[in-house]
C-alpha cells in the first residue's frame, strides 16, 4: 500500500525538487488553459470577452496565493526546506567574509588536529591487526626457549597453533657490499599461527623445519622488491646469508607484518640456529598462540598452569617459579602506547572544546548584530522552530567546511607525525586518512555544527524575540543573554587553554630536565656503528679475537683517533644479562641468582667512551688471554652488593657456567645512562672479549672518537674494515649526539604534539577574549563617552575596559588551574624529574596566560580610550 | 456558492476522485461536470480546486498528463489510479455510513 503510493510519488517529488522550472511552467499553463476556458464559457453565456476574461479571473480570486498552494501540496518540504536553508545560508555567510573565514579557520584547526590524532589512534589502537582472526591470537610476555614451546606444544590441546620467531641480523653476501639484513628464525607453526600463506610458491613444512634440514628462505615481499626487483626468477635459487646457502622457496603477501623489528626474511630456528634453540635456558623466541574456536580463556589458562608445573619439577634450573600467562597479542603490541594516545587524544579533544567554544562565541557574537533580522522575520510570521533550524543549517554547514579543511589540514598533520618518528608507537606507519578517519571527522563536525549553533540559535529567537522590535537598535546590539553567555565561554575556554598549557609546561621543564642529565660518558666526537661476525667464518674465539685486535690497531693507528670495542652501546637500545654468583656467598638456587648487565669490551673503553674511574684499575695490556680474568663493575654494582664493603678483589662468575670461570673484579667505573637520559643505571658487570668464554658473542660496537668529520671518519674506518675482511656490511652508524637525541625521540614527540595543541590553544584563546572585549566596548561606546564627558581621564577608561577583561581572565585561570590540577597526574607517566603538579609550573605558566590575556584585552582598550564623547553621545 | 470550507472535511477529496471514475478530465471540465451532476447544488471555487488535484496527485490516487483537450489545446487530464480507486471505494463507503447516520440523527422527532 504504502510501497504504491511511493510509485507515484517519487517521481513526482524528485520532479518537484530537480526539475523546478518544468513543474513551475507546467502550473502556469495549467492555469492559463483554464482561465482560457473560463473566458470562452463566459463569452458563450454572452459576455464581451474583457468582461469575461475579468470575471474568469474574479473567480479564481488571487491566483498567486493559489499558485502558492499548489506549490505546497507538491513540496518536499523538509529537502525543499533544507535546500532552501542552504541557499540563504550560503548567500549570508557569503556577505559576511570575515567572520565566515573566523569561523572556518577556527573549527579546521580543530577538527584537523583531531583527525590527525585520531588517524593516529586509529592505526595504532582501533584498526585490528592484519591477521586472519587476529582476536584468536595471544602471546606471553616474556620470552621462551624451544624446548619449552615444543613441550608446551606438547602438553597442551587449546591452540590449533603455536608459532615462535627470533630476529637476527644476517650478512647477506653477493655481488657489491655486502649488507646487514634482518632474519627472522621461527618453527614451521609461525606460519600458521600469525595465518600466513605465501603469496608464490611455499613455506617451508615441519618435516623440513629440523636440526640439520634443508636450508630454506622465505623472503617477504619489501626485500624481495627492494634486492631481487620483485623477480619471480628468484625462486629456486639460493642466496648467501652470512656464509651458509638458503634456497629461495617462497615469497610473502604484500601486507606481511611482525611485530617489533621488521624482518626481511624468515627461515627455520633449527637449521638457521641449531645451537641456541637446543637450549633450555636460551630465551630467545617472540610467541604467537591461536587459540581454537570455542576455547575459553580459563580453559588455556589451566592448561598453562599444568604445562608450567610439569616444566618446573621438570627443569627447575630453568623454569622455577615460571608462569606463563597469555596476552592477547594486540595489548602486547599496543603496550603503554595506550595510556599515551589517550592523553594525546584528550589534549586535542581540548582544542576542539576550545575550537567549538569560539566557534559558539562568534556565532552569538554575529546573532546580535542579526537580532533585528531574525526579530522582522519572526515577526512576519516564521516559526521560531523554522527560525532555529535555519541559524542550526547556516552552523552546521560552518562546521563542514571547517571540517573539509580540517581534513586538509589532518593530512598535512599526518605528515608532520611522520617526519617526528614516534618510534615509541607501534604501527604507527600505518597511520593514513582512510574511511574511519573520513567518517570520524564528519561525525565531530556534524556533532560541533548541531551542539555549538544550538546555544546561539536559542538564545536569539527563544529569548524575546519580540522585545527586540520594540527595542532600539542600539541596544539591542547588546542582548544581556548573549553578552552573558559570551563571557562564560570566554572564561570556559581560558580554563580550557590553561590545562593545555600546563600540561606542554610540564613536558617542556621534564624534556629540559632530561636534556640537562649527564650521560655518563662524552658523546661529542664519538661515531659508533655495529658489526657482527658471521658464524661460519668466525666460529672459534682464536680468530674474533685476532679480528677484534687488527681491528683496532688500525683504527687506532689513525691520525687523533682513539677506537674501542663494546658489545652493548649505551642507549642503543641493546643490553644483555646474565645471571651471575659471587664467589664466598651463598649460592641462590639454580635459577634464582640475581641479574646484571654485562658489557663486553675491547680496547680502551673507558678512555674513548669517558666513562670516569672511580676505584681500583682500569683494563689494560696486561690483561690476556689466558691471564688472571678480570671484570670491571660499574658504581650502581658496588653499592648494591657490596654496600659496606671494597668489591675490589671479589670474584663473580655468570650463574652455572661450566667449566666455572671466574672473574676478579679490578675496577669501580661511574653509571652510564645505558638505557636513556631518563632511566636509571642497572649494575652492570664488564668483561672482555680476550678472557670471555662466550663464543656467541659475535656482535660489537666499534666506538671512534676522532676530531674529524664523522662522514671521514666512517670512510676511514670502513676502509681499515674491509682491509681486514670485506665480507663484514656496517650497520648502525650514528654520531652520540645522534644517539643521544634519539634516545629523546619518544619526548620531543609528545612535546611537540602538546606544544602544538597549546599553542593553538593559546592563540584560539586569545581570539575569544579579544572578540569579546572589542564586542563589549562597542556595547559600552556611550557609556565610555559619558564618562570621559563627565571627565573621566584615559587611564580610567583603560582600566575599566582592562579590569573586566582581567576578571575574566582570572576566573578562567582559577577554574584551570583547579581542572590541571585534576588532571595532569594522568600524564605523571609522560615526565620525568618533575611531579605531574610541579608548583613552578602551576605558577608561572597561569601568569604567563594572564599577561597574553592582558595584551588581548589592551588593544580594544586602547580604542575605547579613544573614544570621543561628543560622537559617543551623538549615538544616542 | 459554497465554498470547500464548507464541505465537510474531506469531502472535496471524495468528489473530485468520483468524478474522476467516469472518464479522465482536466481541471475546467472537472469544476463544470462537479456543478452539473450536483445539479448546481456543490460547487468548488476555481482558487480551490487546483491545489486540491495537486494534492491528490502527490497522493497517488489520481494521475496526470498532457493531452490535446476538445478544442486540440494542450491540457492537463487527470485520471483516477487503481490506489484512488480504493480509495474512492472506501471513503464513499464511509461517507455513506456517515450520511445515513446524520440523517437518522436529522430525522429525530421530539417525543
Amino acid at each position: 500500500m504504502r510501497f504504491e503510493r511511493w510509485i507515484y510519488s517519487i517521481p513526482l517529488r524528485l520532479r518537484s525538487l530537480f526539475r523546478r522550472d518544468a513543474v513551475e511552467h507546467e502550473l502556469d499553463e495549467e492555469l492559463q488553459f483554464h482561465l482560457e476556458q473560463k473566458t470562452q464559457h463566459y463569452v458563450a453565456a454572452g459576455l464581451a470577452s474583457e468582461e469575461a476574461h475579468r470575471r474568469a479571473l474574479r473567480d479564481i480570486d488571487g491566483l498567486e496565493l493559489h499558485k502558492e498552494e499548489c506549490r505546497d501540496a507538491r513540496r518536499v518540504s523538509r529537502i525543499e526546506d533544507l535546500v532552501q536553508d542552504l541557499r540563504f545560508s550560503l548567500r549570508t555567510l557569503r556577505k559576511s567574509p570575515g567572520f565566515t573565514a573566523t569561523a572556518i579557520l577556527t573549527l579546521a584547526l580543530g577538527i584537523g588536529a583531531n583527525a590527525a590524532i585520531f588517524s593516529v589512534v586509529n592505526a595504532v589502537l582501533l584498526r585490528s591487526l592484519p591477521y586472519p582472526n587476529s582476536e584468536q591470537l595471544f602471546t606471553l610476555r616474556s620470552n621462551q626457549s624451544l624446548p619449552d614451546l615444543e613441550d608446551i606444544q606438547k602438553r597442551t590441546q587449546s591452540f590449533s597453533a603455536i608459532g615462535g620467531v627470533v630476529v637476527q641480523a644476517l650478512n647477506l653476501t653477493g655481488d657489491g657490499e655486502p649488507v646487514q639484513i634482518s632474519a627472522g628464525f621461527c618453527n614451521a607453526d609461525f606460519f600458521s599461527a600469525l595465518g600466513v600463506q605465501a603469496a608464490m610458491g611455499r613455506t617451508f613444512t615441519a618435516a623440513e623445519d629440523s636440526y640439520g634440514g634443508p636450508g630454506l628462505v622465505v623472503l617477504t615481499n619489501g626485500f624481495w622488491t627492494r634486492f631481487f626487483g620483485a623477480d619471480s626468477a628468484i625462486l629456486g635459487k639460493s642466496i648467501h646469508l652470512s656464509g651458509n646457502a638458503y634456497t629461495v622457496i617462497g615469497i610473502l603477501p604484500r601486507d606481511f607484518w611482525l611485530p617489533g623489528r621488521p624482518v626481511d626474511v624468515l627461515a627455520s630456528v633449527r637449521v638457521g640456529n641449531p645451537v641456541a634453540a637446543k637450549f633450555r635456558g636460551v630465551h630467545f623466541l617472540r610467541t604467537y598462540f591461536r587459540l581454537k574456536t570455542g576455547i575459553s580463556r580459563t580453559q588455556t589458562d589451566a592448561e598453562l598452569q599444568n604445562v608450567d608445573q610439569w616444566l618446573a619439577s621438570q627443569y627447575p634450573e630453568e623454569n622455577r617459579d615460571v608462569h606463563r600467562r597469555l596476552l592477547p597479542l594486540r595489548e602486547a603490541i599496543v603496550g603503554s602506547a595506550r595510556l599515551e594516545l589517550l592523553v594525546m587524544f584528550a589534549a586535542v579533544g581540548l582544542v576542539l572544546l576550545i575550537a567549538c567554544v569560539n566557534f559558539a562565541s562568534l556565532q552569538l557574537a554575529r546573532s546580535a548584530t542579526r537580532q533585528r533580522e531574525i526579530a522582522i522575520r519572526a515577526a512576519l510570521g516564521a516559526p521560531s522552530g523554522r527560525l532555529i533550524r535555519q541559524m542550526l543549517t547556516e552552523s552546521v554547514l560552518l562546521s563542514l567546511l571547517g571540517g573539509a579543511a580540517g581534513l586538509v589540514l589532518a593530512g598535512l598533520g599526518v605528515r608532520l607525525l611522520m617526519t617526528l618518528k614516534p618510534a615509541g608507537l607501534p604501527r604507527i606507519s600505518d597511520t593514513s586518512i582512510d574511511a574511519s578517519v573520513l567518517g570520524f571527522t564528519f561525525a565531530v563536525s556534524l556533532l560541533t555544527g548541531i551542539v555549538f549553533g544550538m546555544v546561539p540559535a536559542l538564545n536569539a529567537t527563544l529569548f524575546g524575540v519580540s522585545s527586540k522590535l520594540k527595542e532600539d537598535a542600539r541596544t539591542t546590539v547588546g542582548s544581556a543573554s548573549g553578552y552573558r553567555l559570551r563571557k562564560c565561554l570566554v572564561v570556559s575556554e581560558t580554563a580550557l587553554a590553561l590545562v593545555l598549557l600546563i600540561s606542554a609546561g610540564l613536558m617542556i621543564r621534564s624534556f629540559t630536565l632530561l636534556h640537562r642529565i649527564d650521560p655518563g660518558f662524552r658523546t661529542d666526537n664519538l661515531l659508533t656503528m655495529r658489526l657482527e661476525l658471521p658464524e661460519s667464518r668466525y666460529n672459534e674465539q682464536p680468530k674474533q679475537r685476532q679480528f677484534h685486535r687488527e681491528l683496532l690497531d688500525g683504527l687506532n693507528s689513525l691520525p687523533g683517533v682513539q677506537a674501542a670495542l663494546v658489545s652493548e652501546l649505551p642507549m642503543s637500545g641493546d643490553h644483555l644479562n646474565h645471571n651471575f654468583v659471587i664467589e664466598g656467598r651463598p649460592r641462590p638456587a639454580a635459577g634464582s641468582e640475581p641479574e646484571v648487565e654485562t658489557r663486553t669490551v675491547a680496547g680502551d673503553y673507558f678512555r674513548v667512551m669517558a666513562i670516569p674511574l672511580i676505584a681500583g684499575r682500569d683494563f689494560g695490556p696486561q690483561d690476556q688471554t689466558g691471564g688472571l680474568h678480570v671484570a670491571v663493575v660499574n658504581h650502581a654494582f658496588a653499592t648494591q652488593y657490596f654496600p659496606s664493603g671494597d668489591p675490589l678483589g671479589a670474584r663473580v662468575d655468570w650463574a652455572r657456567s661450566d667449566p666455572p670461570n671466574w672473574m676478579t673484579i679490578v675496577g669501580v667505573v661511574g653509571d652510564i645512562k645505558h638505557f636513556g637520559p631518563g632511566e636509571p643505571e642497572e649494575p652492570a658487570v664488564y668483561d672482555l672479549y680476550s678472557q670471555t668464554a662466550q663464543q656467541w658473542k659475535r656482535w660489537m660496537y666499534i666506538a671512534i672518537r676522532g676530531n674529524i668529520s664523522p662522514g671521514i671518519l666512517l670512510a676511514q674506518t670502513k676502509q681499515q674494515l674491509w682491509a681486514i675482511d670485506s665480507q663484514l656490511p656496517v650497520t648502525r652508524v650514528f654520531t652520540m649526539s645522534d644517539v643521544l637525541a634519539a634516545s629523546l625521540d619518544h619526548q620531543r614527540f609528545n612535546l611537540t604534539l602538546l606544544g602544538i595543541f597549546a599553542t593553538v590553544a593559546l592563540a584560539l584563546a586569545v581570539v575569544g577574549i579579544y572578540g569579546v572585549m572589542s564586542y563589549a566596548i562597542t556595547q559600552r561606546t556611550n557609556e565610555i563617552g559619558i564618562r570621559v564627558a563627565l571627565g573621566a581621564q584615559h587611564q580610567d577608561v583603560l582600566w575599566l575596559i582592562l579590569g573586566q577583561g582581567l576578571r575574566l581572565a582570572l576566573i578562567g585561570g582559577v577554574l584551570g588551574i583547579a581542572a590541571s590540577f585534576a588532571l595532569t597526574r594522568y600524564m605523571s607517566h609522560l615526565l620525568f624529574g618533575i611531579s605531574p603538579r610541579d608548583p613552578q609550573t602551576f605558577v608561572a605558566i597561569p601568569f604567563a596566560l594572564l599577561t597574553v590575556a592582558m595584551l588581548a584585552c589592551y588593544v580594544p582598550a586602547r580604542r575605547a580610550m579613544r573614544v570621543d564623547p561628543i560622537i559617543a553621545l551623538r549615538y544616542e | 456558492m459554497s465554498k470547500p470550507s464548507d464541505l465537510v472535511q474531506g469531502t472535496l477529496d471524495l468528489l473530485l476522485l468520483k468524478i474522476l471514475t467516469l472518464e479522465p478530465l482536466n481541471g475546467f471540465a472537472i469544476s463544470i461536470r462537479l456543478k452539473q451532476v450536483s445539479g448546481d447544488v456543490l460547487q468548488v471555487s476555481d482558487g480551490s480546486l487546483y491545489p486540491a488535484l495537486h494534492k491528490l496527485e502527490q497522493e497517488g490516487w489520481i494521475k496526470a498528463e498532457w493531452r490535446p483537450s476538445e478544442n486540440n489545446r494542450r491540457a492537463k487530464f487527470y485520471s483516477l489510479t487503481r490506489l484512488g480507486r480504493r480509495h474512492l471505494e472506501r471513503e464513499a463507503h464511509n461517507w455513506n455510513r456517515l450520511s445515513a447516520a446524520i440523517s437518522n440523527v436529522i430525522k429525530l422527532e421530539e417525543a
